[in-house]
């Protein structure tokens, strides 16, 4: 049985069934929390955890999947073309809102973990958790963070986000697209991103923007912040 | 295709820039980049890879599921702390959001009143 599970088939086709189940849910309750990745994510693990089938198995498959993310984020470079003369316009609010949510995600993160007690190095691993994964798993060792931490921050910020989105949307009464993708882009990364794109393509494309500065411009705090071990 | 071949090819190019570049910068951002200048300068047409962008983007969401189930292989090192973990990511997820969109919406707004001033004629005696 092993075997069989050990082939890419199971991760992808698992992956799938989820995801659809998670779809189904989600029309058929109109809940926020009835979020198709969420329920995906623990439909999976329910899964391999009831089975007793290694992580190894399923990601034989699930790398295949993963493989798609890049393309799936270049690709945001067709909205953001589409969507040009509104980044033009609002270039200013982007990047100002990058910018202090950046700062506020991370200045934020540092005093929080204070507040929960967290050691020092819990808190370095914490501090870059709004940005995508290749962004956060660069910055992360060079301020003195555990990767698998922050790692595990960042995918459950951004499955916060995507699910968490819409209720944020209405609490902040935000109703211009333009607000809603900078500020989702911003706090929840290329996950929050996905989400972005079921709401709109001005969504989206303002998302997708949204992610690659907040990543650049953390990349950027990083390097004023101290850098044990060097 | 030639279509996903072509948003295939722009991929490894972004990763063999973002290997090169010595700020961490990841290949899917540099691949979106180099996408855009692409589209910018024609090089590309959208109508070219329209139809394979719409496919990755409408199943964006379910391209993570796999990163999100990898999170059990990190579950040991973060449960003695979870909930603390937990209450940071989404205190801060609130206070980035709220900052973010209060300020987007600040400078819009100084921005239109910028402009609306510029546009009033000046009566100046």
């Amino acid at each position: 049985m092993n075997e069989v599970f050990a082939s890419p088939f199971f991760g992808i086709t698992l992956s799938i069934l989820a995801f659809e189940i998670g779809i189904w849910v989600e029309k058929k309750t109109k809940l926020a929390i009835a979020n198709p990745l969420l329920i995906a994510v623990v439909l999976c693990i329910a899964v391999l955890e009831l089975f007793h089938i290694p992580l190894a198995s399923f990601d034989a498959g699930g790398s295949v999947i993963s493989v798609f993310l890049g393309p799936a984020t270049a690709v945001l470079a067709l909205s953001i073309y589409t969507q040009l003369s509104r980044l033009k316009k609002y270039f200013l609010p982007v990047l100002a809102g990058t910018v202090v949510g950046s700062l506020v995600s991370v200045g934020s993160a540092y005093l929080l973990s204070k507040w929960f007690g967290l050691d020092r190095v819990l808190t370095d691993s914490l501090l870059v958790k709004s940005v995508s994964t290749p962004f956060a798993l660069a910055i992360s060792p060079n301020i003195g963070g555990i990767p698998a931490v922050t790692v595990a921050a960042v995918v459950l910020t951004g499955i916060l986000g995507a699910v968490w989105a819409p209720a944020m949307l209405k609490l902040f009464r935000v109703r211009d697209p333009v607000v809603a993708g900078v500020a989702i882009g911003t706090s929840s990364h290329a996950v929050g991103t996905s989400k972005a794109i079921t709401l709109g393509e001005v969504e989206g494309a303002m998302s997708g923007i949204a992610l690659a500065m907040a990543g650049l411009i953390t990349v950027l705090i990083s390097l004023f912040l101290p850098h044990p071990g060097q | 295709m030639l279509q996903i071949g072509l948003v295939f090819g722009v991929c490894l190019l972004g990763q063999i820039v973002s290997v090169l570049l010595p700020v961490p910068i990841p290949g899917s951002v540099i691949s979106m980049v180099l996408l855009f200048l692409l589209l910018f300068f024609k090089a590309v047409h959208v109508d070219r890879i329209r139809q394979k962008a719409d496919f990755l983007l409408k199943n964006m969401a379910f391209f993570f599921v796999p990163a999100g189930v990898g999170i059990i292989s990190q579950f040991r090192e973060i449960r003695e702390h979870l909930l603390a973990l937990l209450g940071v990511v989404i205190l801060t997820t609130f206070f980035t959001f709220g900052a973010t969109a209060l300020t987007v919406r600040g400078v819009m707004k100084l921005q239109e009143l910028g402009r609306s001033r510029k546009r009033k004629p000046r009566t100046v005696a």
